[in-house]
């Protein structure tokens, strides 16, 4: 069996060499991350059968849990590790001729480092490496936003570094709290021993680690950073941010709370959290003229959305949850990856500059109509299997309060097929000039996979939808957790 | 008088870490701002050290062997510390590069005068 450390390890210690390999060949740079990201890819399929059968824990260094640190590869985490390599992969082809100017190796190397951080996130069954690999995310991708070095970039990275800042701090605040209380940084050995203390004494660290958190995953009263960071971002790290950043930020906030604290008291309460998100992400989304505003605001409701569909934990809405995710990643990829040439081509961000861009660039805005009804939920596309297990999961929850926030997720899908069909509408039903060009090879090659795949995801649900359920039983059943890291 | 001898550190790490964060939520200039995230960082090494701190303790290692595992500090925060160190350094490293830039662009550091961007 290969080591799922290769995850982690090829990707770090590729990043590492990119200056090196520049300075041997500048044509090869530009291929590393697609030939690590391939790598991983590859790995992570071959590792399914057997995470299926059991979670496989790698113990670092050879210390048997709670001591040291150990790597739990469940199907949650090899579920997100699968995500982050295939939207990795994409994106890293895309930006084959997307980037072209500035530094590019070094945008290569934060590339990978922030790809990095992410897998390790969510591989990860030990506090302070969480917190670790987090860093090495936020850094990245502060320092990623700030790539074309314009005013806007600047601007928005510096708020995006303060706040995320301020947001590891609380965390690591709460990381200390935890170590104070258990004597252990081990996730599943701080899981078992939860219940041995008085719950009063887990509520300080428990809102400080979900609030370091959610900074980075644009809960809603800590998203202020995320539009304008999205937003002045080259469109290929707007993708990557909106797709993976974010939605392992919420996976950390999922897994400290539900596995780690699982105290099912507080789930309600970030039930509602989630819709408020939804609401203001969607609300807002629709008073943006700015596309990758939009497209920023679109993001916060969905994550608002899955978190929704998270706190509900029941194995139904559970597994529309990360559906949805799996969705918003490829789709919202897919969406930043055609605004990103269209954008380029017109010059301009509003929406108005894009009138008449379907008889231009025709593949472009196909890709842009796809991913956009697919985020909505229309029937043939991935966004509908996951909305549909979302709603009809809470309902038969049958309490009144769920039954009225499913009526506000329901309205804010109404509000998200407005602003989306506004758009649309400017690409194919209003006349604009400009000359006809199309994206180049590599840019319609990632689309073209990304339509495919929400193609084949809406049409044949069940493929996925059958893992998604064992990731969502990894995540909820706190006791065959524990029992697979301390043997 | 116990309470404060017994808690010292504790008090001065969330002191420092409040003094941070009311740098952060109330100046204006982007360097203070920075100083005040690096002051916060501070106080959270503190704590962190604080948490596994014993009076008159000793080092776990080059200690000789009668002496008995509960008179030794635990080494694990200072591991962590030093981690949480290297990524302070890392992160002010670039929050000062920003700054260079930021003021490059606008040619100020006053963060009332650089809202380009809005809701």
């Amino acid at each position: 069996m290969v080591n799922p450390v290769l995850l982690i390890a090829v990707p770090l210690g590729l990043a590492f060499m990119v200056p090196l390999i520049d300075s041997a060949s500048r044509k090869l740079t530009r291929f590393v991350p697609v030939a690590a990201l391939m790598f991983n890819l590859i790995l992570c399929i071959r590792l399914i059968p057997a995470v299926l059968e059991n979670p496989i824990v790698i113990n670092l260094g050879g210390f048997t849990p709670p001591f040291g640190i150990n790597l739990f590869v469940g199907p949650l985490g090899l579920l997100f590790a699968g995500l982050i390599s295939l939207a990795g992969l994409v994106v890293s082809i895309y930006s084959l001729s997307y980037i072209k100017n500035g530094p590019v190796v070094k945008y290569h190397m934060l590339y990978m480092l922030l790809l990095t951080g992410a897998t390790g996130v969510v591989l990860t069954g030990d506090l302070f490496n969480l917190f670790v690999f987090f860093e090495i995310l936020c850094i990245s991708s502060y320092a990623l936003v700030a790539y074309h070095g314009d005013r806007a970039g600047i601007e928005s990275s510096i708020k995006y570094l303060i706040q995320g800042t301020v947001g590891s701090g609380l965390l690591l605040i709460g990381i200390g709290f935890i170590y104070g209380i258990f004597g252990t940084l081990n996730m599943a050995d701080i899981a078992m021993k939860i219940a041995t203390v008085e719950q009063s004494t887990l509520f300080v660290p428990m809102i400080l680690m979900v609030a370091g958190l959610g900074v980075e995953s644009a809960i809603f009263p800590l998203n202020a950073w995320l539009p304008d960071a999205h937003s002045s971002a080259p469109s290929s790290i707007s993708a990557i941010l909106s797709g993976i950043a974010i939605e392992v930020g919420l996976y950390a906030v999922a897994r400290i709370v539900f596995t780690v604290f699982g105290i099912s008291d507080i789930y309600l309460f970030f039930a509602f959290l989630g819709i408020l998100t939804l609401l203001i992400g969607e609300m807002c989304a629709f008073a943006q003229s700015n596309i990758k505003r939009m497209l920023a605001y679109s993001s916060i409701g969905q994550i608002g959305l899955i978190l929704f569909a998270l706190a509900l934990a029941t194995n139904n809405t559970v597994t529309g949850g990360l559906f949805q995710l799996v969705n918003h990643t490829i789709s919202k990829g897919l969406l930043f990856l055609s605004a990103g040439y269209m954008i380029y081509r017109s010059g301009s961000m509003e929406i108005s500059s894009l009138n008449g861009m379907g008889k231009r660039m025709p593949l472009t805005s196909l890709a842009f109509t796809v991913g956009a009804f697919s985020l909505v939920g229309l029937p043939p596309f991935a966004g509908f299997p996951g909305k549909f297990l979302i709603v009809s999961g809470a309902l038969l929850k049958g309490q009144m309060v769920i039954n009225i926030l499913v009526g506000l997720v329901l309205l804010s899908t109404v509000i998200e097929g407005t602003y989306f069909f506004r758009v649309i509408q400017a690409l194919y039903f209003k006349d604009g000039n400009g000359e006809r060009k199309r994206a180049p090879a590599t840019a319609v090659t990632a689309m073209i996979t990304l339509m495919i795949l929400i193609v084949a995801l809406g049409v044949y649900p069940k493929f996925l939808a059958d893992f998604l359920s064992s990731a969502s039983s990894d995540l909820l059943d706190k006791m065959s957790y524990v029992g697979s890291v301390l043997k | 008088m116990s309470f404060l001898q017994n808690n010292i550190y504790y008090i001065g790490a969330f002191g420092l870490i409040l003094i941070g964060l009311l740098i952060v939520l109330v100046k204006h200039n982007l360097i203070k701002v920075i100083i005040g995230l690096s002051i916060m960082d501070t106080g959270i090494n503190l704590f962190l050290i604080a948490i596994g701190y014993l009076r008159n303790g000793t080092a776990p290692i080059f200690s000789s062997p009668e002496v008995e595992s509960v008179l030794m500090v635990d080494p694990v925060p200072q591991a962590l510390v030093l981690t949480a160190i290297v990524i302070g350094v890392a992160v002010l490293a670039l929050a000062l590069s920003l700054a260079i830039r930021l003021y490059k662009h606008f040619g100020t550091l006053d963060l009332r005068k650089i809202k380009e961007l809005k809701w």
